[in-house]
């Protein structure tokens, strides 16, 4: 489903070149539910970037699917990303004008793929899947902070993407409330998808199928 | 070693090197229009008045019937003349077609190379000019069709056609451009064959005054003295001018020009202080997470703010040293035209302290001023508020206009969401639709005022309806003209009207202003003017008089029931006034009845001076080709002419008097679009430097850089609909205080009030281009951004 090949990624810095990657080669297979650990700087976020087309690798090839998204272009990236991948961040990053429901509508628009007429319907049945379908018509800034995770959960999954990224996802949430998104993302993996989470959480570590450890930019374990 | 704050200030501008110099760049085009506008006012203010006084204009004009050394000898010796020049005028007509004609003016000079009064330099060409030769005013190549070696064929009442080569230009600054008052003046040496060709002159003598020259009163004395003194050596004087001392014959125009100029450099003030502001609220908000920072480390809110406070100063300092160089050399530019459209030309350029002191007050004191709000609102967040981000808008969605705008959810999702987010930050879009109005309302206004006034002018010549104004030199029988006029095919009426010339006797018993005076048929059809107040003249009256509103300028003691004094060859007459009447001339007039002006002016019975004349087509080719055949006609019938004045030329002059304005209006309204442009692209520019995160999430979650790029650009073209549906309202009142003053200056009445749907629909079009070029380079910036950039920027 994932495959990294020799993925490196330099970034420059006045004070020399930074490899964040060192050669990494990894496979993550449909329907894996893989928990990336490390500490701070190690690489856990640039990997996740490269997977989800956010940022290109120095060198290297990335594969998700049959796709080398690297040779990619930015406007083939976004539609692939709208496509393929949904993305969850750790400071949720719901667009503050939108209503909760809207917010989940809004990459069914950018795709286009779902007809005009059952995007909302789906926008709410989503919100019902993740337990927040009673704020639809909210602001997020009406929302608490698990809230407001598991409506960016919500539109994660707006047009159905095999695989579902997220970057420390309860790095901003209280434990009770980590719990209850780390049940949200076990039980979607349980439903055939792929998902790469990055994480200091050991709960998400037992919940993983997988866990992959990366140290100064290599796979470790 | 500079201090952390100072590092900081400078690597803040260097970091963000983009948006300070789009902010710099925003805050000297606002220092760039209040300087070119200001430097063009103190350099015109004054420059009228200056150039008139250059050519030592003559305090007051003698008609008498001699011009000898010895006569002008004596004149000079009268006590309180301080110069005199004899200077012969010689009416005529040039010929610019085979049987068109237009007016000419040829002034006999006693000494090209020791000009005393109403002087002029040598343009081009040959100085002075020879017996067969003519000296033209540089503006009168073009009206009288000819170029320097050129001969011109030149004919006058009761002479010869006599033709004479141009052998050159001058440069009269105390004569308005001819293209504007459609004559050709000429100027013509002592011995000229004009003099010996022409039917006659009008000799005319000119003095200056040694005291209190710009006092009518004295300026009288003096030219009575003189007259006094002509009359005891035996000589007649016809006629004493005194023209309105100091005064340049377009002062009015200036004073329009000077009025809107004003204006427009007042709301330039207005708008980029506006701009300014926004430019500073917009730079803040990139600043918000530092503040916490800054503060979360020890920084007091006072500290915050003088470090921001300095960081205006510096752009507002880089805006003064670009905008100031560029905006005196603009202002010179626009002085150097407008008063090239006057016929002058600028000597001093002098850049005044006073303009000096305000543009540096404008330049850094106000831009500090206007910050002072947004960097103590920007400087006073807590450390929670600013380290947690903006908390959008309130959770409660309280607001009434945030309820509305959630209402509208039946939009696209992109173009919601531009929706949302213009509205987001109201202070600042409040600012940037703000500006652009003003601007657009100043745009609007500038066309309607500019239509305004052609619509009044052509109201005017609608209610006049008659093409052709005839006039012969002698009374001639009215059967003659009647005979010769009618032979014409394209002619399908005329009417004899008597005319006199008289000057407006004051309480002091002095004349004043030269009045015309027309005796048109009360029944007539011909002439409908609009009443201001009491009743045209009236069959069966032969005493009351109509007054327009030119001649009620002059004199507001001019009412209805009251009495008007004029001086008519020499005797003075007193006439009731039973009207006043609007008419779109400054020149004042006086509607007499028939009988009443024949009288006055010494007319016979069945016998007239001019004709006003119908033509079947109305068309300006149809009034020229009348014109010629009537010239043909008369010249067959061997009756002499003076002049042939097609309606339509008339028309033209008038508009050509308002070119001056039209072009403050013009340059106006160019500025602003400049300014609208700049201001919207700085403010587009901010929001997607602000925005840039959000911008991330939307490629995160699949937006492609066209969808972002589009996004960009609706919120411009959302803001620009915005500010024109404001501008819209705005520039009705604007439009109509511009409107009544500049009317109330140039022609004496205010223009009628005029609105039209054209100006505002050309903003709106202006204003979607305009928005569209502003968001082109913040579009593609927003496009531009990766993902990863945008997601990783704070």
């Amino acid at each position: 489903m994932i495959t990294l090949t020799g993925v490196t990624k330099t970034y420059p810095s006045p004070a020399g070149a930074f490899s964040a990657l060192r050669g990494i080669d990894l496979h993550i297979s449909a329907g894996e539910f893989a928990a990336i650990v490390g500490k701070s700087g190690s690489g856990k976020s640039t990997l996740l970037n490269m997977v989800a087309g956010i940022d290109r690798p120095s060198a290297g090839t990335v594969r998700v699917g049959e796709r080398p998204i690297e040779a990619l272009s930015q406007g083939q990236l976004a539609k692939w990303r709208g496509q393929s991948v949904g993305i969850v961040f750790q400071f949720f990053q719901l667009l503050p004008t939108l209503t909760v429901a809207e917010n989940v509508m809004l990459p069914m628009d950018f795709l286009g793929a779902i007809p005009g007429r059952e995007r909302h319907r789906r926008a709410l049945l989503l919100l019902e899947r993740v337990g927040v379908a009673d704020q639809a018509g909210k602001l997020p800034s009406a929302l608490s902070g698990g809230q407001q995770q598991r409506v960016a959960i919500a539109r994660a999954l707006a047009n159905d993407p095999p695989v579902i990224l997220a970057d420390e996802p309860t790095g901003n949430l209280d434990s009770a409330t980590s719990a209850d998104i780390f049940k949200l993302f076990a039980e979607l993996a349980a439903d055939g998808k792929t998902l790469v989470i990055v994480t200091h959480e050991r709960e998400a570590v037992s919940g993983a199928t997988r866990t992959v450890t990366l140290a100064d930019g290599c796979v470790i374990r | 070693m500079i201090g952390s704050r100072a590092r900081k200030i400078l690597g803040d501008l260097s970091e963000r090197r983009g948006a300070f110099l789009m902010a710099v760049l925003a805050m000297s085009v606002g220092v760039f229009q209040i300087s070119s506008m200001l430097y063009t006012y103190s350099i015109l203010s004054g420059t009228l008045g200056t150039m008139f006084e250059r050519t030592r204009p003559a305090s007051a004009i003698l008609v008498t019937d001699g011009d000898s050394d010895a006569l002008i000898d004596s004149v000079r010796a009268v006590p309180g003349v301080a110069d005199a020049e004899a200077r012969p005028v010689i009416v005529g007509r040039v010929r610019v077609g085979r049987d068109e004609w237009v007016p000419g003016m040829f002034y006999v000079v006693r000494d090209f190379n020791k000009l005393r009064l109403d002087t002029f330099e040598p343009h081009q060409g040959a100085w002075p000019p020879g017996e067969q030769e003519v000296l033209l005013e540089q503006t009168a190549l073009q009206v009288a069709k000819a170029r320097s070696g050129d001969a011109i064929n030149i004919r006058t009442v009761g002479g010869e056609d006599q033709a004479l080569k141009v052998s050159g230009t001058v440069h009269d600054e105390g004569l308005p451009p001819s293209w504007m008052d459609h004559i050709v003046p000429g100027f013509v040496s002592w011995n000229s064959a004009l003099r010996r060709s022409a039917g006659g002159e009008s000799k005319q003598i000119r003095i200056r005054v040694a005291d209190s020259p710009l006092d009518e009163g004295s300026i009288r004395e003096v030219a009575d003295r003189v007259k006094a003194m002509l009359e005891r050596q035996g000589h007649h004087v016809s006629w004493i001018n005194v023209p309105p001392p100091g005064k340049h014959p377009h002062a009015d125009q200036m004073a329009a020009f000077l009025y809107l100029l004003g204006v427009f450099g007042l709301m330039s003030f207005v708008l980029s202080t506006a701009l300014v502001a926004g430019m500073v609220q917009g730079l803040l908000a990139e600043q918000v997470r530092q503040v916490g920072i800054m503060k979360a480390i020890g920084g007091s809110t006072r500290q915050v703010a003088t470090l921001y406070l300095a960081q205006v100063s510096i752009l507002a300092a880089g805006a003064l040293a670009v905008g100031l160089p560029a905006g005196m050399f603009a202002g010179r530019i626009f002085a150097r035209s407008f008063a090239a459209i006057l016929n002058g030309h600028i000597t001093n350029t002098e850049f005044p302290m006073w303009l000096l002191v305000l543009e540096i007050v404008a330049g850094i004191a106000v831009p500090l001023l206007v910050s002072l709000g947004p960097v103590l609102q920007a400087s006073g967040v807590t450390v929670h508020q600013a380290l947690n981000g903006d908390p959008g808008p309130r959770a409660d969605g309280g607001r009434r206009l945030d309820r509305a705008i959630a209402r509208i959810d039946w939009l696209p999702r992109p173009l919601m969401l531009s929706l949302r987010t213009t509205f987001l930050r109201r202070g600042r879009l409040a600012l940037t639709v703000g500006m652009l109005a003003v601007g657009g309302a100043m745009f609007i206004s500038a066309l309607n005022i500019s239509d305004a006034w052609k619509r009044s002018v052509d109201d005017d010549f609608a209610l006049r309806h008659f093409q052709l104004v005839v006039s012969v030199p002698h009374p001639t029988d009215i059967a003659t003209l009647d005979r010769v006029i009618r032979a014409v095919p394209a002619v399908t009426g005329a009417e004899y009207w008597p005319e006199a010339k008289g000057f407006l006797v004051g309480s002091s018993g002095g004349s004043g202003d030269v009045v015309g005076i027309v005796g048109p048929d009360p029944g007539s059809k011909l002439l409908q003017l609009p009443m201001l107040s009491g009743l045209w003249i009236r069959s069966g009256d032969s005493t009351g008089v109509v007054i327009n509103q030119g001649l009620f300028a002059r004199d507001t003691t001019l009412r209805v029931g009251r009495q008007v004094r004029l001086r008519i060859r020499g005797q003075v007459v007193t006439w009731r006034i039973n009207g006043i009447a609007s008419e779109m001339t400054p020149m004042p007039i006086v509607y007499a009845p028939p009988d009443l002006v024949a009288r006055a002016a010494g007319l016979q019975p069945g016998t007239a001076r001019s004709a006003r004349v119908v033509t079947g087509k109305t068309d300006e080719a149809s009034q020229l080709q009348a014109s010629e055949a009537l010239e043909q006609a008369f010249a067959r019938e061997h009756v002499e002419l003076s002049s042939i004045q097609r309606i339509s030329d008339n028309r033209k002059a008038i508009l050509d008097h308002l070119v001056i304005i039209l072009s403050v209006l013009t340059l106006a309204a160019l500025i602003m679009l400049f300014v609208g442009a700049i201001g919207l692209t700085s403010t587009l520019s901010l929001n997607v430097v602000r925005r840039t995160r959000e911008i991330g999430i939307l490629g995160a979650i699949g937006a492609t850089p066209a969808t972002i790029s589009r996004h960009v650009w609706a919120e411009g073209v959302l803001i620009g609909l915005l500010s024109w549906g404001l501008a819209t309202l705005l520039s009705a009142p604007a439009s109509y205080i511009m409107e009544r003053v500049t009317g109330q200056i140039f022609f004496k009445t205010p223009v009628r009030f005029y609105m039209g749907t054209g100006p505002a629909l050309i903003w709106l079009g202006l204003v979607v281009v305009l928005a569209s070029a502003s968001s082109l380079y913040p579009a593609w910036r927003a496009s531009r951004l990766t993902v990863r950039k945008a997601l990783s920027y704070e």
